[in-house]
């Protein structure tokens, strides 16, 4: 049987699921909108492969970034080993894991919805390729903000080193 | 640190941080569906249309170009023209296999029929009804053939490749009379149709009353299939056949009057059912002593500032043309309009189907200018939409 957790890292088992649940969400839908629309293109024009492919993979990135963090916790949570988190540190955790979490499921939608519209435009307009990346990304930045405070969250938070 | 948020926990009223926790993980679950609901139901209402949208963007992108359209009009013959749509994917296949003006038409239903196989759910009756406009169209050019006595591989030409009763086509050329081809659509509501209309044509013997209680059919299902106020795509669809229903009533009007037609000569050819003009307001138009007073009556209406702006010109040059090109002008704008509301619902399809169809008859004009006595290539330019 295995040993009973402690509560600290009880609630880092929370965050890691927030943070690769919600973020992967985001990403799960936007990449379906993108890739339906991908698919969309493609039936009309298989030289649009490469560039739906392009447009549908780039809402994958929440879903990294929130499985970084959830691996992170895992590992310095005492879940896979090592010492156990204390209450405040597992609290501190849910807060990383909401972070990237949450930013990771707004990001993605928004992305999934603007790669969606970039696959529309380079459809009817090849050269509209290079606009349609930079639109693209832009909803990227959300996430970052949220992955950027998850790894304060974790340095400055006593996790990450513990 | 522990003993002092422990502590703070516990003057809130909580026995243990455990309890304050559960209800902290409980609290975070809440505000996560709530967030879920709140960011899924715009979404929702788009993700049916994102794979539709693309198909239709594709075809947007590989319609005619301005440069393209001067290269045909400026084309030395129809073969040559010919040629040109053979080096285009969607043309292609119908030039190869039918006369020009039919291979057209059979472009036109090709894409009506993909979006009646792609469009979303809510939109799919409505794309669907519309494929009956092929059957309608070909009884038409059946009825019109047998008047003008053409024989049936000259009628056959005259009939699009589309439409439920595509594969019905060779009784309808067969019949040799309306009655006949009352016989040969038995089972379809059109029979009855031309039936009922039957005693006008046999006292006026003109193809018009039929042509219209056929028209009337199509257009007043139309509008009521399409008249779902499911959400705003619906309703923009509705708003954009319906406008297309009311431009095309005041366009018969129009001429009508301007040819100093009465009511009851008018009243057969007008589609009934309107949307922004109900029956008492196109019966006024109707009953117009002429066209001054017509468009005094389109003022008053929801029309009046597409045509208030272009009744100087009309007196001056007396020509009823001027309105036609505003009102196909607001037809535009319409779908212009439509496409940038709703750029990510039913934007695209109605701005697809609306360049489609400039786009086909753009092609017919150049078509129809090559076959007969050489027209300048500017004067062809003149006449494109």
């Amino acid at each position: 049987m295995a040993a009973e957790l402690a509560l600290g890292s009880a609630l880092a088992a929370i965050g890691a699921g927030v943070a690769v649940g919600f973020a992967a969400l985001g990403s799960g839908i936007g990449q379906g909108i993108a890739s339906s629309a991908s698919v969309g293109a493609v039936a009309e024009d298989s030289s649009m492969f490469a560039q739906g492919l392009v447009f549908t993979a780039i809402p994958e990135t929440q879903a990294i970034y929130g499985f970084l963090i959830a691996i992170l916790l895992l590992v310095f949570s005492g879940i896979m080993g090592g010492n156990p988190l204390g209450v405040t540190s597992g609290l501190v955790a849910i807060g990383a894991g909401a972070a990237v979490g949450f930013g990771g499921l707004g990001s993605g939608m928004g992305q999934g919805i603007a790669s969606s519209a970039s696959v529309g435009a380079v459809v009817e307009e090849p050269s509209m390729f290079a606009q349609g990346l930079v639109f693209t990304a832009i909803p990227e930045t959300q996430a970052i903000y949220g992955f950027l405070i998850a790894i304060l969250l974790l340095v400055f938070g006593g996790i990450l080193g513990a | 640190m522990e003993e002092s948020i422990t502590d703070l926990i516990t003057s809130f009223g909580f026995s243990s941080p455990e309890a304050f926790i559960a209800l902290l993980v409980v609290v975070l679950a809440v505000i996560g569906a709530i967030i879920v609901v709140i960011t899924f139901r715009p979404l929702m209402e788009y993700y049916p249309y994102t794979y539709p949208n693309s198909r239709v963007r594709a075809k947007i992108g590989k319609l005619f170009s301005e440069k393209q359209l001067t290269e045909l009009a400026e084309a030395e013959s129809l073969e040559e023209v010919q040629n040109y749509l053979r080096g285009t994917r969607d043309y292609a296949k119908f030039v190869d296999k039918y006369p020009i003006e039919q291979a057209l038409d059979a472009n036109l239903a090709e894409s009506y029929d993909l979006l009646a196989r792609i469009a979303p759910k809510t939109l799919k009756p409505t794309f669907e009804l519309m494929l009956d406009q092929w059957d309608i169209k070909n009884i038409k050019s059946v009825l019109i053939a047998k008047e003008a006595k053409l024989n049936e591989e000259e009628t056959r030409e005259l009939l699009v490749p589309y439409g439920a009763l595509k594969n019905d086509q060779d009784k309808l050329i067969e019949a040799d009379s309306v009655q006949e081809l009352i016989v040969a659509l038995e089972g379809t509501p059109y029979a009855k149709l031309l039936e009922d209309a039957l005693p006008d044509y046999n006292e006026n013997k003109t193809l018009l009353t039929l042509e219209s209680a056929l028209d009337n059919y199509y257009y007043d299902k139309l509008l009521v299939a399409s008249s779902s106020q499911e959400d705003d795509n619906t309703r923009m669809l509705h708003s954009y056949i319906g406008t297309k229903v009311d431009i095309e009533n005041i366009k018969i009007i129009m001429r009508a009057k301007a040819d100093g037609l009465s009511f009851e000569q008018i009243n057969p050819y007008v589609i009934n059912r309107g949307y922004r003009l109900r029956d008492w307001k196109l019966k006024e138009f109707m009953e117009s002593e002429d066209m001054n007073s017509l468009l005094s009556s389109i003022e008053s209406s929801d029309y009046g500032s597409v045509v208030a702006d272009h009744i100087p010109e009309y007196n001056q040059t007396q020509s009823i043309s001027v309105f036609d090109e505003a009102l196909d002008t607001y037809e535009r704008d319409t779908a212009k309009n439509i496409f940038r509301k709703k750029p990510f619902g039913i934007g695209p399809i109605v701005g697809f189907m609306y360049k489609k169809e400039i786009e086909i008859k753009n092609l017919k004009i150049i078509a129809r200018s090559k076959r007969g006595p050489i027209i300048p290539s500017s004067e062809i330019k003149e006449m494109l939409l």
